[in-house]
Order: structure tokens, then sequence, then C-alpha cells
């Protein structure tokens, strides 16, 4: 499942079912990295760019019916961006995430890469830069960036818990974290703070287990993270449930917290539901339209 | 040894262990079972919080109480429980066993060997010597130690009869021998018998007696008697207990002699009762083929009844020389052997050649003179197979020439003319009177009644032989039977008629014992002494006390009387004695009286026959506690999640069966092949036995297959390779032969299979592969090797393919033949000389046939053969001519395959004007 390619044509399944994102760009002025489509703009109101033939991926609601009556090719009329919003991606890739209760599910990892590549097909298919955080990979717009995309995501991180990268970052873009934060809180934090303080809005996706949110355990049992670097032992674990809970949502709180104090917003995202819930709650999201 | 509650312990102490047991409980309680390891990544979260309560998960109770039942059964174990402990008895002093040892113990032989064991086994470990006494074989008991006669014990038989007075007598005058003091233990039989009572007598002297017997019955079959045609079988038993279903078997030899179960009867104990009989309706031919009775499931020889003479019925051929005195009963020369045999033989009458063939056990002539040759040659191989003739003189007899002037050979003398008349109204002498028998002979011991008279007979010649011959004779020494032996058999005459006419003899009762003497008839009853007084019996097979007969070995024989009345005994063993052709039995169960149940003194214990072993119960414990805590280990990994989840398991252990080698398959069968073959069509290459040569022409009709493939419409499968001596060769079409000088002949047996397929429309294409140094017919080793295989074949005249030979247009036009080498000369079927160029016509009309041999050496495989992956495999020429070479190559490939499926069709004069038309001209 590690091979790009495989997450690749997932991935661009999943985006298959939405229509593009047209990233929502506030503050025009500042962020704009002029593109080339940029300097073609033949004129100010004017929206529509070119038709084009429809391609794997497009939506039939994409098909412009008038020019493709004239024809045999079905063709898709795409518009003139005004605009190229910069989109900037983490996705937790630490031992953390590497974790599923029962092979049934998918690792968090494996939901976290499939939504965060499904969100930057969009994204690109929409005509946006998308980029990872830090600076390994700097936004970039093109096709061949989902394919960076897709190879940089499937880097295993050899920490038990990453935190977020908060280098280099673009002021005014947007931003997608995906983890489970159920790492050093004070580094989201800080990452959150010089987001913000950048002008930087975004979202936060939290993925978790079915069984970090019931901890079903009980019994003598010794808690180990993935890595190995964390253990904790209890005698009667079935004991520690509310408390770990209670502990959980105190962690969400702090989170939604923070979101509601930089103006980013907080998802939540169970391995045992479709992924497909999380990219329609990630594209609200990022489109802004429940400002 | 402490027992409690019937189980003895050896160690009763260690049981106070189990007070432990409770305190072990708390023990196991406090301690947590093994903490279960998981992935957590929120334990992060979980950082710092403590258990609320000190007190630890407990362990499940059912776990504990496997635990408590493992250490308990390993207390138990430990403390050596013995389940039926044996009180070891409290005397001193020697034992002495006494067996009855007689068939009515048989069928418990094995218990009481067993119990016998335990108590040599209990004397040994208190130290007592062991001796014991057989009552049916009675010796001086030995006293010795008890692991020496253990031994002995087990080697102990039971005998085949009861024992007697006589041998009481024996067994008491050899305890007289013993000395001291001695307890006995007598393993009684169950079955009463005389002088038992002073046999106890004497044993209480010595000491204690203890008497182990059996509850259960003894089972006996008495001797079948005969009933109206029936075989009655009494079964007794010596004590009236429950109801009890009895099944008696006969047992006897099929026709073709086999041993095997003839038939059987039922016969139900109602309680109380201790006498049944069975019947059985057999017809006599089975009677007289049965050899026992015996009773289902009982092995001892009571249950067993040997069938002897008294059971057959003899078939006794009747002829007489005179019947045409139609109404005169009394003299007919039958009348008196008729009334002699008829209650206990089966009568034939009618022609004797038609008699024979039932092989009778006797025939009988009466006054019979002449027989026919047929009759003569076939009596003689009826009695030289085994028969008795048995032959009465008459008037007949004495008149006519037959063993007048030498011996006739189924006379036993010769015969003076006319005979003699003795005591009539015109003689002088008196009625004779029979002279006692000799010893020798087989009558001695029946007494001569003294009113027997002879009137007439015929008188035997004095011959040196006929003093042997002569077995009863008259006061005067004339004889009066004459016996004489041939082949197997044996010819009787009496020198006097059948009838009363010329003696009185047929009307005694003398006439009758002789008969059955002679074993003409069997007695009707048993024998008893008077009847077998002189005769001398020798034990044919005599029965163990199992019930099994056995041969009896060197047995000394038996004079009559004695086998008729004396109780059975070492000297006497039951079993089937013979005499001459007679044979009589004497069974274990025999007379009237079946002897009781053997009753005790009230003063003497009398024990049944249990035998409880001990068994040690620790070893049980303890395998009981290992597979206790080897369920507590399953537990607890089940507890702590470490067994392997069962979805993981079942498809490993799936994968491990599946890796199992398996069985090898079935080679397919030549019918598999054949239809595999014939499904599709084929190309074929002859394998030479040089694996390059047959690698290029597999790989080469390989690539023709394709090129065949796709160009045309025919379809070909894989090319096979061909070995001449061992596959069928009329699946393919074509066989292309490469020639390899080193290639071996093939045999007769392939050539004649070429030929048929030759001569079936195959074709087979000879390529020499050196035609870039040697032309055709040259002296190249190739060639000479094609010739050496050729030769042989049914090859027509050939010549060089002439430019208007079907080959060259049947698919492409081709003027020539390159492989890959470009050589001229391919040689096909010559044309038939009739055949010419009209005018006008581009083709000479060869309409019949396909050429059977196509002959070249151009290496065309070379040029055909592609790889698997498409590329040739051999260079053809240079460049782009090469290509054109290896092209033209494969559209001769093509052709020759489309000659060979269509034949001739291409050169039919229909196709002229369009072939003309691509020729372009």
């Amino acid at each position: 499942m590690n091979e790009p390619v495989t997450l690749r044509t997932r991935a661009e399944i999943e985006a298959g079912r939405l229509p593009p994102l047209l990233a929502r760009a506030e503050r025009l002025a500042g962020t704009v990295l002029l593109g080339e489509h940029g300097r073609r703009r033949a004129g100010l109101g004017d929206d529509f760019w070119q038709y084009r033939p429809a391609r794997e991926g497009d939506s039939r609601r994409m098909i412009d019916h008038r020019r493709s009556a004239r024809g045999d090719i079905q063709f898709v009329r795409e518009r003139e961006w005004q605009i190229a919003q910069t989109v900037m991606l983490w996705v937790d890739q630490g031992a953390s995430m590497r974790f599923a209760s029962s092979a049934d599910l998918p690792e968090k990892i494996e939901r976290a890469r499939l939504i965060g590549l499904a969100m930057a097909i969009l994204l690109v298919r929409g005509g946006e830069r998308v980029g990872l955080t830090g600076t390994a990979l700097p936004p970039r717009r093109g096709n061949a960036q989902v394919l960076q995309l897709a190879e940089m995501l499937t880097r295993d991180d050899e920490h038990d818990y990453a935190s977020p990268e908060h280098r280099a970052m673009i002021p005014h873009a947007r931003a997608i974290f995906v983890s489970d934060f159920l790492n050093d809180i004070d580094e989201v934090e800080l990452a959150l703070t010089k987001a913000a303080d950048r002008g930087i809005r975004g979202a936060l996706l939290q993925i978790l287990d079915p069984t970090e949110e019931s901890f079903p355990y009980h019994g003598r049992t010794i808690f180990r993270s993935v890595g190995g670097t964390v253990t904790h032992e209890t005698l009667k674990a079935g004991e520690l449930r509310t408390r770990y809970r209670d502990r959980l949502a105190e962690r969400r709180d702090r989170l939604q917290s923070l979101c509601r104090a930089t103006g980013w917003q907080l998802g939540k995202h169970h391995t045992s539901e479709p992924a497909q819930s999380a990219l329609i709650w990630l594209y609200h999201a990022l489109d802004g339209s429940r400002r | 040894m402490t027992v409690l509650g019937g189980i003895g312990f050896t160690a009763p102490w260690l049981l106070l262990a189990l007070l432990a047991l409770p305190v072990l409980w708390l023990i196991l309680r406090a301690v947590p079972p093994a903490p279960v390891r998981r992935l957590f990544p929120g334990v992060v979260l979980l950082l710092g919080l403590r258990d609320d309560e000190s007190i630890t998960d407990r362990t499940p109770w059912w776990l504990l109480l496997l635990r408590i039942i493992a250490v308990a059964a390993v207390i138990v174990g430990l403390a050596g429980p013995v389940l039926n402990p044996q009180q070891g008895s409290t005397g001193k002093g020697p034992l002495l066993l006494v067996f009855d040892a007689s068939w009515a113990g048989a069928p418990q032989w094995d218990e009481k060997l067993e119990f016998a064991d335990l108590q040599v086994t209990e004397a040994g470990r208190s130290g007592r010597t062991v001796g014991f006494l057989r009552l049916t074989a009675p010796q001086a008991p030995v006293f010795q130690a008890a692991d020496v006669q253990q031994g002995a014990v087990a080697g102990l038989q039971p005998e085949a009869w009861q024992v007697s007075a006589p041998l009481a007598q024996q067994a008491i005058s050899a305890l007289a021998g013993a000395s001291g003091s001695f307890d006995t233990v007598w393993l009684s039989d169950g079955l009463d018998y005389p002088g038992r009572d002073d046999l106890l007598t004497a044993l209480q002297q010595y000491g204690d007696v203890r008497v182990i017997q059996s509850p259960f019955p003894v089972y006996g079959l008495m001797p079948p008697r005969i009933e109206d045609g029936s075989v009655l079988l009494t079964v007794h038993r010596s004590s009236g207990v429950g109801p009890r279903r009895m099944t008696v078997l006969a047992q006897g030899r099929d026709p073709s002699g086999t041993a095997r179960l003839l038939a059987s009867a039922n016969a139900v104990f109602a309680p109380g009762e201790t006498e049944i009989e069975a019947t059985l309706d057999l017809p006599s031919e089975l009677r007289a083929r049965i050899t026992r009775f015996e009773l289902q499931g009982q092995r001892s020889a009571g249950a067993v009844t040997i069938a002897d003479d008294g059971l057959r019925r003899r078939e006794v051929a009747l002829v007489a020389g005179r019947v045409d005195r139609e109404g005169l009963e009394l003299l007919s020369p039958l009348h008196y052997l008729e009334q002699a045999l008829q209650p206990t033989a089966d009568l034939l009458t009618g022609p004797l050649m038609e008699m024979l063939p039932a092989n009778p056990d006797v025939v009988v002539l009466a006054d019979v003179a002449n027989l026919s040759a047929a009759e003569d040659e076939a009596l003689a191989d009826w009695i030289t197979g085994g028969g008795l003739l048995l032959r009465f003189a008459g008037p007949r007899l004495a008149s006519s020439e037959m063993s007048r002037e030498t011996e006739h050979r189924l006379m036993p003398v010769r015969l003076r003319a006319g005979g003699r008349t003795v005591g009539g109204a015109m003689s002088w002498g008196e009625p004779k009177a029979l002279a006692p028998f000799d010893k020798d002979s087989p009558f001695h011991g029946l007494s001569v009644p003294s009113e027997v008279r002879v009137t007439a007979q015929v008188m035997a010649q004095p011959d040196p032989t006929l003093a042997d011959r002569v077995i009863a004779s008259l006061n005067d020494g004339t004889p009066l039977v004459t016996r004489k032996p041939l082949g197997q058999g044996q010819i009787v005459l009496f020198h006097v008629t059948a009838n009363a006419e010329w003696s009185s003899l047929p009307l005694s009762g003398l006439f009758v014992e002789m008969l059955e003497r002679l074993a003409v008839s069997s007695a009707a009853k048993r024998p008893d002494a008077s009847d077998l007084a002189g005769t001398t019996w020798m034990p044919e097979q005599v029965l163990t006390g199992f019930g099994a007969l056995t041969d009896a070995g060197n047995l000394p024989g038996v004079e009559g009387p004695d086998l008729a009345n004396a109780p059975l005994g070492p000297e006497l063993q039951p079993g089937l004695y013979a005499s001459e052709d007679r044979h009589l039995a004497r069974n274990v169960v025999e007379g009237d009286a079946f002897p009781g149940a053997a009753d005790w003194p009230a003063d003497v214990p009398v024990e049944g026959l249990t035998v409880s072993r001990e068994t040690d119960l620790g070893g049980l414990l303890l395998s009981l506690a290992i597979l206790l805590l080897a369920m507590d280990v399953i537990a607890s990994l089940w507890i702590a999640g470490r067994l392997i989840p069962v979805r993981t398991a079942v498809p490993a252990l799936i994968a491990a069966l599946l890796l199992l080698p398996p069985a090898p398959g079935a080679a397919q069968s030549g019918d598999d092949i054949a239809t595999a073959l014939t499904s599709e069509l084929a190309l074929a290459h002859v394998l030479t036995g040089n694996s390059a040569v047959d690698d290029i022409a597999q790989a080469g009709l390989q690539g023709l297959s394709d090129t065949l493939f796709f160009r045309t419409s025919v379809e070909p499968a894989n090319p096979a390779g061909v070995d001449l001596e061992r596959d069928e060769l009329a699946f393919f079409p074509l066989l292309y032969w490469p020639i390899s000088a080193d290639q071996p002949i093939p045999s007769d047996e392939a050539y004649s299979r070429l030929n048929a397929y030759l001569r079936s429309g195959g074709m087979i294409v000879f390529d020499t592969r050196d035609a870039d140094i040697a032309g055709f017919g040259g002296a190249s080793p190739n060639g000479r090797k094609l010739r050496a295989l050729a030769a042989p074949l049914d090859i027509p005249p050939l010549e060089p393919v002439p430019p208007d030979h079907v080959l060259t247009r049947t698919f492409y036009l081709l003027q020539d033949f390159p492989g890959r080498h470009t050589g001229r000369d391919v040689w096909v079927e010559a044309a038939p000389p009739d055949a010419e160029q009209i005018e006008g016509m581009p083709f000479r009309n060869l309409n019949d046939g396909v050429t059977p041999v196509v002959i070249g050496g151009n290496d065309w495989a070379a040029a055909w053969a592609t790889a698997p992956d498409g590329r040739a495999m051999l260079p053809v020429g240079r460049g782009f001519t090469g290509e054109r070479q290896r092209e033209l190559a494969f559209r001769f490939g093509v052709n020759l395959v489309m000659h060979v499926l269509t034949g001739n069709y291409k050169s039919d004069q229909v196709h002229v004007p369009a072939l003309l038309d691509r020729l372009g001209q």
C-alpha cells in the first residue's frame, strides 16, 4: 500500500468524486505569486479561460454540453483563475500513525495520506499550488506535483510522535494538518501560532482509530507506543477508561480553542468511517463556505 | 498400605498436603495474571494516570480451580493410590494349587491361569513355596519358589477328559509323598466326578482347602442321534440357571473338500432346564460330509462331538443278475440285502452304468456273471478309486465260464466249474456250518450262530494266493467269503447266494454283522463291546481340552471293547478312531448322564473366579495433572490474549497443508495425448537424438506454425517431436525429418509404421541440411545417411520439382525453395509418364495425389526457427537479401503445409485463370 502509484490511483479515485476545489483567496494582494495565466488574462470579469477535452477524473457536471454538442468530443469549460492559492500540507508520518486496532481497519497513516493526497489532487485540478510544509517540497502547480507529493507522502518518519513543521511557511497561504494530534500539544500550538502570525489559515484534521476513542481495554495491560519509546503499565485498564477519555476530550478542547484563536478549523475523523466524509469536510473547510 | 474408600495408598501421609490447598487458593488468587502487552498510540494520554485500587485484578475462578485440581492430582498421585489393593492372605507354609484341568474348565482357562498366577505372585510376596497338581494328569507335586513355578503354571493346559475315579486315586497317592503341611487352593472346573470327596478329605489332612469355582454352568454336547431322518443333538448343562440360547454348528467339508460350516441349529434353555435338544434336518448327502458338531462360543472339548460312521448313510448300488422272476419276492436275489441294508444305507437300483457315475460306496453284484466290456472297465476303475465291490455267487456265476481258467480281475479267486452242493437230497454230506473266524479276518470276534447252514456254494480253485484271500470259511475249510484288494478298493465274494437258496446265512443276524464289518452298512446303533470284540482301533485325530482336533501322532491303538467301554483318560483320549474302513468316535460327553455341578461341604470355602488386579492410579493422576497444567497454559495464554487468533491460525494451517507435497498426478494416458493431438492440427518432426538438431527442428516448426497462424486459415497447435519407435504417427499430416549423420536407423517395426503412414497420405520432408556444401545425392555424410534411412521406405520414383508442380502454387507462387541454403534440388514424387502439357495451358494436368516425400537439403527448419520472443534464431544470408530468403523459406513452408492439407486442389484447372492473372500473363 506504500507504493506511490497505488496511493496515487486510489487518491485519484477519491478526488474524482468531487468537483475541483476553488480555494478562496482572501488575501489577494501580497500573496499572489503570478503564474503564467495571470499574464495572459484577457480582461477583467471574464472568467472563461478555455475549453479542454474532458479527461478521466472529470465529473459529468463539468462537461460543457453546449460546446460538446458541436463535435464528438466532450469538452470541459475551464475558467480563468483569478488567484492561484498556495496550500501547504502536513501529513503526520510518525510512528504513532502506523496503528490499526484490527486487520479490518486501515492504519491511520494510510488514511491520512489518502485524504491528504486527494485534497492535493483536488487543489491541483483547481489550479492551486500545493506543497508540503517545510522545505522538502515547495508548492507548485501541475500533475507532476501530485506525483512528487505521492512520493513524499510515503516516507515514514522514524519518530514516535511527529510534530508539525512550522518552518518556511509561506505567508498568507493556507495549510492542512492531518494528524492524530497525540503528539506534544505545545508543538502544535507553536506551529499554529506561528502560522497565525503569518496570516495562514487552514484546517486540522484529527484522525483516530476507533479504539483510541473508546478505549475498550481492561485487565492488566502494558500499553506501548508504536515506536516503543513510551510505555505505561496498568493493573486495571478498565478503570482508566473514563479518565483517558476525559484527557482525550481535554486535548480536543485545547485544539479547538487554539483553532478558534487562530481562525483555523478542527475536524475529527475515525478510520472506521469512509474517507469521503473527511475529504468533504476538508473541502468545505478550505472553501470557506462555512465562514 | 492404607485403604481409604476402596483405594489403597502407599504413602498416605502425603495426603495431608491436601490441607494446604485452600492456602494455595488464596495465594494464587492474589497473584495477578501476566500483563497483556498492547500497542497503543494513545499511551501518551495515559502517562501519569495511577490505578485507583491497590488490590489487583484477580485470576478467574475457573483457572484457579484448574490449577487447584492439578495440584491436588499431583498430591494424590504421589501418595501412591492403588485400586483394588490386595490384602495379602495370612497363610504360611507351602501352597498347593490343585487344578481339575479337565475340558470343563477350558472355557475359563485363561481366568483360571490368571487367578493362579495371582496366587503364585502373592505367595511369592510372603515367601511361600508353591506346588501344583493337575488331577487329569496327576503327578506328585513339587514345592518350589514362587518365581520358579510362575512360568510352569502359565504353561498348564486342560486335558480333554474328565477326572475319573482311578485318576483321583492316583492323585491321592501322588500326594502321599508330600511331607509336612500345606494349604490348598483348588481350582475346580465345576463338574462333579467320582473320587472328589476322597481327594478333598486327603487334602484337608494337610491344611486348609480353598475352592475356587466359577458360578457359570458347564455346557456339553452329546453325540448326534438319528431319528426319523433328522439329526438330534442333546445339549446339557451342569446347573439350570437362567435362560440361554445355544447354537449348534455342524462343521464339515464342502464338495471341494474345503472345511466350512454346513448347518446350524438353535436350542434355548428355559430357566432351570439342564437338557435340551437341537434338531438338524439334513439331506444324507450333506450329513455324510459332517465331521463334527460344536456349540458356538464354547471353547471346550465337551462342546464338540465328532461325527463317525454312525452319521453316514452309505450308498449301495444293487445289481442283480435275475430280475425276471416277478412276484417271487422272497426268492429275489436282492431281497435279504435290501432288508439288511434298508435301515442304514441308501439303496440305488438301476442299470450299472447309470449308477456308477453317482459314485456309490458299495456295488453289490448278486449272481452277475457276465459284464459287458464297458461295464467291466468302468467297474474296475471305480474299484481302483476306492469302491467296494460285493459279489454274491449263484447259479449263473456257477454255470458261467467267468474266472475259470485265469483269475478275472473282478473276482477274488478262480472258481471251479459247477460249484458243489452238500446235504441235499442227492448228496452224501451234511449241510456245512461256518468255522469260527480267523484272527486276521475282519469278522474276527463275531460269534457264529450254530444254526447257519450252507447247502451249496461255488468252489475256489486252490491257488497259491487263496489262503490270503479267505476271510471266512466253512468248517470243512472251504472258503465262504474271499476278498482281494484292487487299487484302493477291494472285491469281496460271498460264495453263496444273497438269498436263502444256498444257505441260511442271509437269514441270520450274522449276515448283517458281516455287512457292517465290511462297511457295507453302518451300524444303526452304536456298537457295544461285543460288537467290537477282536478289533483294534487306531486313533486318527484326538481332541484337545479346548475342543480342537489334532493329529493323533503315534498314540497306541486301542482294543475294540476298551474303545466301547473304558473311561476316557490319558490312555483313551477322546477323538476319532479307525479300523480298516470303519471310523468310530469317542466323544467327551457320552452316555446318558451329564455330571452335575460339584457340591462342596459347608466347611470348605468356595470362592468365585473373580480376579481384580491391583491398579496403580498414581501414573494416571500425574498424567491428569500434566494435562491440566497444559490446559492451564492454553487458558493463561488465552486470557493474556497471546493465543494466535483463529483467523490467523486457520489460513496458516491451510497454507501448511497446501505446502505438503501434492500427490504426483497421474501420467497422461495415451488416449489423452491422442485426443489433444487430434483436436488440433500439429506439425511434427522426427527426433534424431541430436539435441541441437531436434531443438532447431522444434523451433523451426514453431516458427512455421506461427507463420501459418498469422497468414493462413491453418492454425496449428504447438509442434511435436516424434519418437519413431514409440509414438503414433497417424495424427500428424507432415513429418519433418532432419538428417544427421549420427542418428540411429529405426527398427523394422518403426519402418512398417512409417510405410503405413506414407501409404495413408502422410508426408515426410527429408532435409539433409547440407545444400551449402553438397548437391543432392552427393556423397556427403548426410546424403549417405539419408539413403540408408530411406532404403526400407516405400518411396515412389522421384524427380526434381518440375516448374509446374502444384507445390509452386498452393498458396504462394514460388519458383525455388530456399531454406537457410539455396540449393536448387528439391525432389518430389515423379509425375506420371503420360502427363503431357496441353498446348496453351501453363500447367500439366497432374491431378492425383500428394507427394509422400519431399527431399531436399536447404535446412528449412533453421530458416524457420523462431525463438519464443519472436526473433529468428539463426541468420540467413546477408542483409535484406537474407531476409528475403527467409521470407521465401517461410513461403515454401506455407506451400508445403497447404499442399499436404489441400492435396491437388490448386492443380485443378479451375484456378488457372486466376493464377494466370496473378502471374501477369
